[in-house]
């Protein structure tokens, strides 16, 4: 970070070339038709147990949770960054650039941020009117800071993953897959913390997502005392992942460059 | 022709050792057992146990007829091998359907893992009633799946961006396939629409073999779900012959 000037035109260029990446693979109709249609989907279905549990208040909590966990697990997605680079042939040129490899592999995927933050906003939105999920305004327009929140904190952690998989190429796909369903069943967003067993429960709350739902089923229950704090922990948490992901990263990438391992990695 | 069909199922199996992230819908399937059970249980209504874990072993089955299902043929297009394929004595569609037969008997694997970590990791009670009906029910739904693998295969080779898609279509099936929250629940106006999909009557019938009650109609809804699985298999032949002409006549698939 000793040229800030030329960092963030390194960081914008990566943000570029990665928002073309996805412009390639969605046009707003596949988007919308395509994606947003299953993220949809994937909230109704959630939802959907409410009723079958006869219970509203068991309908909105699945609803939100299921929505808000769209955010963090799009920032999640992060960690594929270093398996996309490998599959383009770039990898090996990245981490032979003079500049900082962190830095352009966590400004080249932060498209998932938003990307998130949209489908998960939408989601809340279009399944939250179709399931008369009270969205009491204005203060539900503070679910849009503490959404993005949780999808910048999901990306810091995936972006630590990625620098793990540098050298596990083979785990990606297990590790992408099996990593989102375990938030989905770790960080309260089906069932409370407090239904968990206590080990489970406290390591929840070192994981992004946990603390920013929490804040964000606050606003919308009306309880804005500790949305402040439960805030300020999500940021917590995903600023130490994103700490710890730029002393290993660098690290992995040397290893990877020293012997020869970044393409071949298994 | 036999032969065609054992090397398919020889390659399928020598491909899942060699990857395995191929068992990735076999990992997360404990994990939405938790997650639904979980649910149930805090909703107050163990009873809806059985729903809970019927539920994951369909996402697993899916997901090994979408994504399995549909690199079969694709997969050799990647790696250059389709026109040598095609070109070899041995007949094509066998080794496909070899593979295929592999991708669904591996997915049926879910139905027991399932079993298993909801009967001892979570201590659900879960007793099967009408043995005969869960058979049944579990032959007719892999014959269905074989048809939907297949016709995945051959849309992923004819359809450009169909791998993008295997993202957008594994929800919106859970529920118009009722595979956890029976289709009688789902607005009046879904229902038609779902009743065209097999895993709704699959998932409906499987969960019938759990209960205690008499199931009725057992001959009619498993008919539902083989004439369903037929049309699919009907339509993913049609498919795999224009596959096959494309590979022969012009030579352009294994190209795009």
């Amino acid at each position: 970070m000793r040229h800030p000037a030329r960092t963030l035109r390194i960081m914008r260029y990566a943000f570029l070339s990665g928002a073309q990446d996805y412009a390639s693979i969605y046009t707003w109709k596949s988007w919308l038709g395509g994606w947003f249609v299953r993220v949809l989907s994937q909230v109704v279905f959630f939802a959907l147990i409410g009723k079958l549990l006869r219970s509203d208040q068991q309908t909105w909590y699945l609803l939100v949770g299921n929505a808000v966990m769209l955010a963090a697990m799009e920032g999640i997605w992060a960690l594929n960054l270093v398996n996309w680079e490998r599959d383009s042939g770039t990898l090996q040129l990245l981490a032979a650039s003079p500049s900082n490899p962190v830095v352009v592999f966590a400004a080249r995927g932060s498209y998932l941020i938003a990307d998130g933050l949209a489908s998960s906003l939408g989601a809340l939105l279009v399944v939250g009117l179709l399931f008369r999920l009270p969205l009491p305004w204005p203060r539900v327009l503070l679910v849009i800071p503490l959404t993005l929140l949780v999808g910048a904190s999901g990306y810091c952690f995936g972006t630590f993953l990625a620098g793990i998989l540098i050298r596990a190429r083979n785990l990606n796909g297990i590790v992408s897959n099996v990593g989102i369903i375990t938030f989905m069943t770790l960080c309260g967003v089906n069932v409370p913390l407090a239904a968990y067993p206590a080990p489970v429960a406290f390591v929840a709350k070192f994981v992004p997502l946990t603390h920013g739902l929490v804040a964000i089923r606050d606003v919308l229950a009306g309880n804005l005392g500790p949305v402040a704090g439960q805030a300020g922990l999500e940021a917590a948490v995903g600023l130490a992942w994103l700490g710890l992901c730029l002393v290993t990263f660098g690290r992995f990438v040397r290893h990877g460059r020293r012997d020869g391992s970044l393409e071949f990695a298994n | 022709m036999v032969r065609g069909v054992l090397a398919g199922v020889r390659l399928q199996l020598i491909l899942y050792r060699q990857y395995p992230d191929s068992f990735i819908p076999l990992m997360t399937a404990p994990l939405y057992t938790i997650i639904f059970v979980m649910i149930v249980r805090h909703g107050g209504r163990a009873d809806l146990s059985g729903y809970a874990v019927v539920a994951p072993a369909f996402i697993s089955l899916w997901w090994f007829a979408l994504f399995h299902g549909g690199l079969v043929v694709n997969s050799d297009r990647w790696s250059q091998t389709l026109e040598l394929h095609v070109a070899a004595p041995t007949s094509f569609p066998a080794v496909i359907f070899g593979r295929i037969l592999t991708v669904t008997l591996v997915g049926q694997l879910s139905f027991v893992e399932v079993w298993l970590v909801g009967k001892y990791l979570l201590r659900t009670p879960i007793a099967i009633q009408h043995p005969g009906v869960l058979t049944a029910t579990l032959l007719a739904t892999a014959f269905a799946m074989a048809a939907t693998a297949l016709f995945m295969a051959c849309l992923f080779v004819l359809v450009r961006n169909a791998f993008t898609m295997t993202n957008s279509i594994s929800y919106p099936f859970y529920v118009l396939g009722g595979i956890l929250v029976p289709v009688a629940l789902l607005p009046g106006f879904v229902q038609p629409v779902s009743r065209l999909v097999f895993l709704s009557w699959s998932a409906d019938l499987l969960r019938a073999s759990l209960s205690a009650a008499p199931v009725a109609d057992v001959g009619f809804r498993l008919a539902m779900i083989v004439l369903l699985g037929a049309a699919g298999f009907a339509v993913a032949a049609d498919l795999m012959r224009r596959v096959v002409q494309r590979v022969r006549n012009t030579g352009e698939l294994g190209l795009r």
